[in-house]
Parts: structure tokens; sequence; C-alpha cells
């Protein structure tokens, strides 16, 4: 509403620029001779400063006095020449239409471009607001913009390393999880999750910095569920598949009823010892369970499987474009799998989908800015 | 507000058509009051542009991602100052300053213009009116910085590296304030061409204009150069890179302009030239434009590449080149020619000047658009750099430069050169010498060095020899030569500073190219290398951390006589994540006039660090020259006689008696 | 002289001064403007040793070599073909495998190209144009379409 005033208080201001001089009384006119005749008068006066000051001799003053006088003289005659008569109706016209194109013009330019609707959004403004109606990336801005300011305040990075690690933005995770063990000292907790996300940066490939983690976890809490699932893992990867349904099985026995891990286990568990069922769901985008399923095979056989996955989803987008959140899974899984090219490229397809300047576009590009990349032309 | 800055974009644009189209009537059929209708709409246009730039400005300062222009040039963690001058370190954003720069100038001859002649002041404002439309046109429709993204983005990509600095906040600026200042040439050309007549108050107008339009320009070429001299780590300040050509032109076109309305206000002579000067300048500032904003060359410049934007450059070109030139082959005969003079006057030095400037400019044109021609017609690609210019424009620049010193002490009409010789004899003396000692006393110097030094002893000792004899100096007493001297006119002060910061300009080329000297090596933490007598210590590489980059700074000492560090240099190499840009960052030591500069390399796997040396005697004289040639326009400014007076009558009614000041 | 003649002597010494202008500069474009050639292009034209080209291509993938002191080497290729590449000197920011680049200089007699100067963009999200446009004619290079 208050933009609509002051839209209309410019109009006004913008109208009366125009209005004004067009209904104010005759200005007396002057001859351009009378200009002339002043800057020649000028003329006179500088060059009789500047004989005055030496600057010029003598017979060249006169000289040029004289020519400036010819000047006068020729003027009078030139400025002889008659005035058109003034044609009332053509003025009235020309006068009328400025007045209109003013408010015309503009207000039917702005609402064919212009998005009166949308306020300001200061970023500012935008982390101040009441957090519960913020989304989840307004809410991590807020917090990198903290810690931006504090960067010594380690429980706001550990509060926000579990939450990069669920949007799965593994590097920031790791440095993270990092910065909030060098800050307020070591936990089982922190050092499990820095091994999680170590071992999402590599794509789920537990290494041996990620083993470090979570060995130093379990020695701070040997209790500790995830510690012990990854390091299993590890040995599974490691082809030492009999170690690991080794350890998982002991980790059953000893997991409370209602741990969140027991599924995860038993899952591992079927999976370690049951063949593989194989790719059928090779149009889904490889998530979490998939990556971890992916894991448990030789790295060959895992890269084979991902890509296929990949290529799978990639394959479906082409048949059907129309699809964002696919196309986000798939820019998701190229920037998961380090084939940032590819990822720019999905990207770019994408967005000659839905049209560059269209809001799926927009939000592609956003949420492909928010994992690290930018759109190429 | 930031809508509110889009509808004052869109109002602003409505004005100007207003601006353009009822003054033209008002003039053509003389009527006041739709000519009165051009002052007002002129001041609040420009007043609705600098809303909408404020806004604009705001909204970077804010990090409002909600506009798309600023999600894809800025970001949070940037420091202020470059989000603010992020505002125009892209295409959209330069545009609306370069349209709130044209709004400024038309409001100022709105303002200021009381004393024109009613026609030719409605006439001016209807063609600063039309450019303005046009470009206002141009933004609404391909390059619209108001463009909101609805969810907006929590962060923003960041504003390119190389454009994050100090340079930024002032290079373009200048340069635009140069560029567009010649719009308000072009457009008295063209109101002199409609009413088909120049009045006497014409080129007291255009004269002041074309100095302001100059002084920016200099200035803006000076930052540019230094910029890029700093920031790109080459160590090089003039790469004849088509970019740079592109504001080069209207400089030299420029210059010649500046000289020739010297001829056309004192002498009323040269009218139909200096007109066509005028519009040629404007044109060249428009070409630039075209060349830096249509994607036809790619450079640092290029923010964004969009061949609809180029198209309707090309298609502004066209009308206002095209039409303007059209104009004057129509009606040029109309207009009366000047005065005569003898050839050696000092109208005759000054068509000498002009002769060899419009020359080099066409030179400067041909080498910048002949490979683009090229291309086009036979698809073969070539580069016209360096080496080309150095052949075609330095031998036209030389003669220039050798007979500056005579054309300020030429008398008008009928001069006498060998009485201006004699008074330059001092000069030429000293000029000989200087290429004597150069040439017998300084290690490796070149034949051409030695004439290069001279020839720059040579016009700033000229330009001090105008001064002394137009004081009087060897022919007065004392006191007289000083009453003399402080009595001068500005205008005299203003020519003999602009060419003398001519002469240092030139001095700082020629020392820099022919005794700079520079080192390749790497280099490890604690090493010592030496330069041109100066021992540097390499301490070592330190990351460190800034606000939207991370950088390795390699720290190095200046050793001096004692074997004590006398000062530090430090070069960086600066990672930007969000763009995953590298830059580097030079490091520049002053010793007096010369300069010592340092650029990083590649770290390599051992270790060691590859360095970039350089010596660059007398370097900062290259801009400082540039500074005294904008401290002598600014002279020139001042000088009563750019002030002209209303006519008596209006005098006697008004109750401003005293004469308007310009601008 | 009759004034006559005075003014036709002027004009024609500024004309002449035009020409000799005018001369030089097409005389200047013949002999130092630099052709730009992509690798393939070398085996159909003729480029002499010593004669001053510019080299553009992508940098090879893992041909970089850091010889001597701040001496590089490289091979810049089209994927048709590649050049071998020497420079010494700092090479630019965004110097990268598989990058564009702009080399000039001369071939030296070993049919090694000696670059006194490379170009890598100033601005990553740009190909040089006259890379881009050669790797389009040989159907190397796709533009990916994005706003």
């Amino acid at each position: 509403m208050l933009f609509w005033v002051i839209a209309a208080i410019l109009t006004l201001g913008a109208s009366l620029a125009v209005l004004l001089p067009l209904a104010a009384g005759p200005n007396r006119e002057s001859s351009s001779g009378d200009h002339d005749l002043e800057v020649y008068r000028d003329q006179l006066s500088e060059l009789d400063r500047d004989a005055a000051r030496g600057l010029i001799q003598p017979a060249e003053a006169a000289e040029a006095r004289a020519e400036i006088g010819r000047r006068i003289l020729r003027l009078d005659n030139a400025d002889a020449a008659g005035k058109a008569s003034t044609r009332q109706v053509t003025s009235r016209l020309v006068a009328t239409v400025a007045v209109l194109a003013v408010p015309l013009v503009s207000w039917g330019v702005y609402s064919r471009i212009g998005s009166p609707d949308l306020p300001s959004q200061p970023l500012s403004q935008r982390l101040a607001k009441n957090p519960a109606d913020s989304s989840v990336d307004e809410l991590v801005a807020r917090a990198e913009a903290h810690l931006a300011a504090n960067p010594a305040d380690g429980r706001g990075w550990d509060v926000l390393a579990p939450v990069y690690l669920r949007m799965q933005r593994f590097s920031d995770a790791v440095a993270a999880y990092r910065n909030a063990i060098r800050l307020d000292g070591d936990s089982g907790m922190r050092q499990a999750g820095l091994g999680e996300a170590i071992a999402g940066a590599a794509g789920g490939i537990v290494s041996a910095d990620a083993q470090d983690a979570f060995e130093a976890a379990l020695k701070l809490d040997p209790a500790n569920a995830k510690a012990s699932f990854y390091l299993a893992m590890a040995l599974a990867q490691e082809g030492r598949n009999k170690e690991a349904a080794t350890a998982w099985q002991a980790m059953l026995g000893t997991l409370p009823p209602d741990s969140p891990w027991r599924d995860a286990v038993e899952k591992a568990l079927v999976k370690s010892e049951g063949p593989e069922a194989g790719s059928s769901a090779a149009v889904k985008g490889p998530d979490a369970a998939d990556v971890d399923n992916a894991s448990s095979l030789s790295p060959q056989d895992r890269e084979a499987m991902i890509n296929t996955m990949v290529a799978g989803l990639d394959e479906k987008l082409r048949q059907n474009p129309r699809d964002p959140e696919g196309w986000m899974r798939l820019v998701r899984s190229y920037v998961v799998l380090g084939k940032a090219d590819q990822a720019r490229d999905a990207l770019g397809r994408a967005i000659s989908v839905f049209g560059a300047g269209s809001d799926e576009a927009k939000k592609l590009t956003a949420f492909a800015a928010s994992l690290g990349l930018a759109a190429t032309e | 507000m930031v809508e509110t800055g889009h509808f004052a974009l869109v109002l602003a644009f409505a004005l100007s058509l207003v601006q353009t189209i009822v003054p033209l009537f008002g003039a053509r059929l003389n009527n006041q009051r739709l000519m009165a209708v051009g002052g007002p709409v002129a001041v609040t246009g420009f007043a609705l542009t600098a809303l909408s730039f404020a806004a604009l400005a705001s909204a970077y300062a804010s990090s409002d991602f909600s506009l798309a222009n600023v999600w894809e040039n800025s970001h949070s963690l940037q420091p202020m100052i470059y989000k603010i001058t992020g505002t125009w370190g892209n295409h959209e954003g330069s545009m609306l300053l370069w349209v709130l720069i044209l709004t400024f100038f038309g409001a100022l001859v709105a303002a200021f213009g009381s004393n024109l002649p009613a026609t030719l002041r409605a006439n001016v404002l209807a063609v600063q009116g039309a450019i303005g439309a046009a470009f206002f046109l141009f933004i609404l429709a391909t390059s619209n910085p108001f463009i909101r993204l609805n969810p907006a983005p929590i962060e923003g990509r960041d504003l390119n590296p190389v454009l994050q600095d100090l340079g930024l906040a002032i290079h373009p600026p200048l340069l635009y304030l140069g560029y567009v200042g010649f719009s308000i040439c072009f457009s008295f050309s063209v109101a002199a061409l409609i009413e088909g007549r120049i009045d006497a108050s014409w080129a007291r107008w255009v004269r002041p204009w074309t100095l302001v339009a100059w002084m920016f320009l200099t200035g803006g070429i000076a930052m540019g150069s230094y910029w890029a001299y700093y920031e790109l780590g080459w160590g090089g300040f003039w790469f004849w890179d088509p970019v740079e050509n592109a504001s080069f032109m209207p400089w030299l076109a420029g210059t010649a302009l500046l000289h020739s309305a010297i001829v056309m206000e004192k002498r009323s002579a040269l009218k139909i030239w200096t007109l066509l000067l005028a519009i040629l300048t404007f044109s060249l500032s428009l070409l630039g434009t075209f060349l830096v904003r249509s994607g036809v060359l790619t450079s640092v410049h290029a923010f964004a590449t969009d061949p609809t934007r180029g198209v309707f450059i090309l298609c502004i070109l066209t009308l206002f080149i095209g039409g303007s030139l059209a104009l004057f082959a129509l009606r040029a005969s109309r207009l009366t020619a000047g005065g005569l003079f003898h050839p050696i006057s000092r109208e005759g030095a000054l068509v000498l000047n002009n002769l060899f400037l419009t020359t080099a400019t066409a030179t400067v044109l041909v080498g910048t658009l002949y490979p683009l021609a090229l291309e086009a017609l036979t698809g073969d690609k070539i580069s016209v750099g360096a080496p080309f210019f150095d052949l075609t424009f330095g031998p036209l620049m030389l003669p220039l430069l050798a007979i500056v010193p005579f054309g300020p002490l030429l008398a008008w009409k009928r001069g006498d050169v060998i009485a201006a010789s004699q008074r330059l004899m001092a000069a030429f003396a000293l000029a000989l010498g200087a290429v004597l000692v150069t040439g017998l006393f300084v290690d490796g110097a070149s034949v051409f060095a030695a004439l290069g030094i001279g020839l720059a002893v040579w016009l700033v000792a000229g330009a001090l020899t105008d001064l002394a004899v137009k004081s009087g100096v060897g022919s007065v007493a004392p006191s007289v030569m000083f009453r003399r001297f402080a009595g001068l006119p500005r205008s005299v002060f203003g020519t003999a500073l602009a060419h003398l910061g001519l002469g240092l300009t030139l001095l700082g080329i020629v020392a820099t190219l022919s005794f700079g000297t520079e080192k390749i090596l790497t280099m490890r933490a604690g090493e010592t290398v030496e330069l041109s007598g100066h021992t540097l210590r390499f301490v070592g590489l330190y990351p460190t951390q800034g606000p939207n980059y991370s950088e390795d700074r390699g720290r190095f000492e200046l050793i001096g006589v004692s074997g004590s560090p006398v000062g530090e240099i430090s070069s960086a190499k600066r990672f930007f994540p969000v763009r995953q840009t590298t830059t580097t960052e030079s490091g520049i030591k002053t010793l007096g006039l010369s300069q010592l500069y340092i650029s990083l390399g590649d770290e390599n796997k051992d270790g060691s660090v590859v360095v970039r040396l350089w010596w660059k005697p007398l370097v900062t004289l290259i801009w400082g020259g540039g500074l005294v040639m904008m401290a002598g326009a600014a002279m020139s400014l001042m000088d009563r006689r750019l002030r002209v007076g209303a006519p008596s009558r209006r005098r006697k009614q008004a109750s401003t008696a005293a004469p308007v000041a310009l601008p | 002289m009759t004034r006559k003649q005075k003014r036709l002597s002027v004009i024609a010494g500024g004309l002449a001064f035009l020409g000799a202008a005018t001369g030089l500069t097409f005389y200047a474009l013949g002999q130092k403007a630099s052709y730009f050639y992509m690798p393939a292009d070398l085996t159909t034209a003729s480029v002499q040793p010593g004669q001053r080209i510019r080299l553009g291509g992508l940098v090879e993938k893992g041909t970089i070599q850091r010889g001597q002191g701040a001496t590089v080497a490289f091979s810049v290729t089209d994927t048709h073909k590649s050049v071998k590449v020497t420079y010494t000197g700092i090479l630019p920011d965004l110097f990268r495998e598989e990058q564009g680049v702009i080399t000039e200089g001369t071939f030296g007699p070993d049919g090694v190209f000696v670059a006194d100067s490379v170009l890598a963009k100033h601005d990553e999200r740009y190909m040089p144009k006259e890379v881009a446009d050669g790797l389009k004619a040989k159907g190397v290079w796709q533009e990916s379409k994005s706003d």
C-alpha cells in the first residue's frame, strides 16, 4: 500500500514538472541576438584586460577589437530575420500529449515489468525475523552470519554441524565439527559426527581419516552406536565381510531395544550376507541408504552402481524433464560424486527446460549455489 | 524501497520522452511555454534517476538478494565498501550509473543555462533527453537491475574478485563522467545543426564542458591504467587492449576538440570542424560503450554478454551517430565560416595539433576495429597489439609532442616562429642536455631512451617557459614579474599544467620502458635476490583469512645498505571460494617516484615459490602526469573568461545581478 | 605565392600527411598483426619459425611440467592435435588443466612454441572467445545453455 502512495506522489511530482511551465505566464522573450551581444561585450572587456596586463601587443589588440566590432555589426543584420508565428493548436496538442504521457507511460510500463507486491528483503531483516517463519536455509544462513562474527563460539559450531550433515553439506560439516572439537573439546558424539561427515564427503567411503575419528569416538564413549556401525562398515568396505558381520552381530547384542540403529544394523547384516538385490531401483537417485548400500561393494562395483543409478536418473529426466525435484537430486548427485562439470551441465539443461528466468530455474540455480556450484554461461 | 527505485526509473524514462519532444516542438514553433518545459523536466528526471540509483545501492548495501542483480554480484560477507561499489561493478548497475551521470549533466544545463538563448537551450535539452530516452529504454528492455527473485536466495554469488578493489570505486565513475560529459558537447552540436546557426555563446559553453569531460576522462583512464597495473599482476600499465582503446579514442578526439574549441571561441574560426569533432568525440564514446557492452570484445569489462544487448546498443549507435552525421551533411553548409589566419599562428599550431590527434585517433580506431572486420569478412583471427601501435601511433605522436611548446608562444592570427624559438632556447638546451646525459652516463641507455627523455624534458621545460615568458621573466623588474605572474589568466596556468603533465607522463613511460628491470625466479624462505641495486629477502608464505577469501601472503623484506631490513613488501594469492577463483595481489613499494613491484606465482612441491620482480623507475610519473593534466583542466575551468553573463536587459530585471558561473 | 597557391599547398601538405599515415597504418597491419591459430590449423597454415602468432586451445591434461626455475612446459590442444609450449614467467591465476588459454610467441627451430605471454580469461565464466569459436567449429565444445 505504502508503495502505491509513494508511486502516486512521484507521478504527481513528475507531472507537475511538465504542467507548471506550461501553465506559467509567458516568459519575456529574449532574442538570441541579445545573448550574442553579451558574449561579444564580454570578449571586448577581456581583450581590454589582456591588453592592460601586457599579454598582447597594442596592435594586435586593436585588430582583435575591430574584428569583434565587425561581428557585432553582422549580428544586427542577422537578427532582423523574422520569427515564426506561434501556432496555438499544435502547441496545445503537444502540451496535452506531454502531460498525459507521464502517468500513462510510467504506469503502463511499470505494470508490465514491476513487482509491486514484493517488499525489500535486506538480509539482516530476513535473519532477524521470527525463526519459526524461516526456512532451513535461512536458519543456517543466520547461524553462519553469527559464526562469521563470533568464530570462537564452539556451541554454535556444535549446533550447526549436524544440520550441515543432514543437508549433505559434508565439507562444511567437517569444518564445523573440527571447530566444535577445537573450541569445546572432544566428545564421542562430535568425533562420530566428524567421522560421518568425512565419510559423507568421500561419497560414503570410510577412509582412514574417518576411521581415526570413529576410533576416537569409541575411546571417549564406548557405547557410541554410530562409531561402531561405521567401523564395521569400514571392515565391509575392505572386503572383510565376516569381521564386519561379527561386529554388527555384537552391536545387536548391546544396543538397547528401542535404538534407532537396530534397523540400520539389521539391514546392513542382511546385505553383507545375502546376494545383491541388483539395481532394479535404477531410476531413483542415490539416497543415503543407496550410498550405504553401495559402500558394501568393492570400489569398482560401487562406482559402477552409483554411476548406473545416476545415469538412470539422468535418462529419466531426459524423457520426462519437467521434474524440478528430480533435477535437484541429479545435480546434488553429481556434486556429491565430485563431477562438478556434469552437475553444471545438468543444471544448464534443467534451466533450459524450464526457461531461464522461470521460478523453477531460479530455484534450481539457488539450490546449486547452495551446493557451491555456479551456473556457467 | 526497491520497487520505489524501479518505479522511479520507469518514471524517469517517461520524463525523458517528454524532454525530447516538447522542447523540440517548442523551439520549432517558437513557443516559450513549451520550451520552458525542458528545464524542470530535466531536473526532475535527474532526481528520479538518483532515487533509483540510491535504491539499488541500498539494496546492495543491505544484501537484498531478492534482486537478481544483487544476488549475481554480491555476497553478504563482502566488506561494505565492495558491497556498495558492486552496485556499478556489473552491466546493469553500470548502465544505471551511465544514465545517472547523463541526467545529472542535463540537469546542470537546465539549472545554469538561463543565460543561453531559449531555443538553443531547448534544443540542447531535447537532444540530451533523446540520448537519455534511448538508454533508459535499453536498461528497461534488456538490462533491468530491478528484476526480482521470489523466493529470494539466501546468499549471493559474489562480485568478480578482480573487481573487489578500491579501483572499482573510482575508475568507472570517473570514466563515465568523461564519456557522458561529451554528450553535452554532442547535444550542443546537434542543437546548432537543428537551428542552422551557431550562437556566439556556443563555444563559450562547449569549451568548459569539453574541459570537464576531458578532465574526468583523463582521470578515468589514468586510474584504470593504475588499477590494471597493480591488480592484474603483470606489471604493465597499458596493453593496447581494445577496451582500453575504447576509452583512449574519445580522449584523443576530446583533446583535439579542446584545442579546436579554443580557436572557435577566440577567433570564431573552425566552427564547422569543431562541431564535427564534438559529434565524433561523443560517437567514439558511444562506440566504446558498444564495444565493451555488446560482448563483441571479451574482457574483464564484459560482465555478461548477451546478443540482444549488442543489437540494441548497435541500434542506438546507428541512430545517434548516423542521425547526427546526416544532419551535419544537410546543415553544415548553412553555417558561416569564421575568421582567417596565417598558417604560422596560434590557430595554425592548433590546426596542426588537430590534424595529428585526429589521425592518431583514426589509427587507433583502425587497429581496434580491423580485427573485428577481418574476422567478420574472412574468418581470419588476428590480434593487433603493441607492435602495431608502436609503429603507427608512435610516429604520429613524436612530432606532435615536439611542437607542443611552440603553440602557446605563437600569437593569434599571425605568429613568429623565430621569436618563439628564441624564447624556447633555454628549454631546448635543457632537453639537449638531458639527451646527452642520458645517452652518455646512464648504463644501457638506447638512442630511443635518450631521445625520449629529452622530449619529455623539452615538454616540461617548454611549459615552464610559457609561464616565464608570459610573466615577463628577464624583461621586467622582479616585482612587476611577480605581479604579472599572479595576474595571469587561469587558462594560461591550465595550458602550462596540462602540457607539463603530458611531459611528466612521457618521462614516466620512457623511463619505465627503457630502464626498468625484471627478474623471474624461484625462491625459498630466507633467500635474497638483488634487482637494480635493491636487495630483497623472501621471509616466507603466511596463510591468512580475509572476509570472503583466504590468501597465502608472501612477505619480502627490503634490505638496506647496513644489512638490516628497511621496509616490507608483500604479495598474495587470494582464493575466493564462492567463485572458485584465485587472484594475485601484487606487492608494491614506492621509493621516491619509482616502484618495486612483486608478483607471486605458484608454490612448487618443494616449497619454493615462483616470484616475479620488477624495478620500475619513475613509474609513478605516468599517473602523476595524468593528475597534473587534470589539475590543468580544473585551473582552466576556473578562468573568468568561461563565465558568460546573461543579456543585460535581463540582468537589470533579475535580482541576481552577478554573472552566472559555469557549470 | 598567391593566397590561392598558399591554400593549395596547405591542403596538399595535409593530404600527403594523411596519405603517409594511411600507408603506414596498412603496412603496420600487414607486418605487425599476429594471427590466431588452433593447433590443428598449423598443419595447413605455413608458419615460419620466428613469426609471431597467437596459439589458442585447451591446456592438455597431465602435460604441465615445471622445469628449471620459473619455466613451465605444457601442451595446448584442440583435441585433434596438440602443440608443446614453453613459457617462462608466472602463469595467470586462471591457468588450469583443460581450461582455455591463448599464448603468444614464436615457434623455435625445434618445433616447440616459445610463448612470451599466456592469457587465461580474467573471468572464469567465459572461454576466451577465439578458443570457444575454434572449438565449436571443430565440434569439440558445446555451449551449455543457461541463464
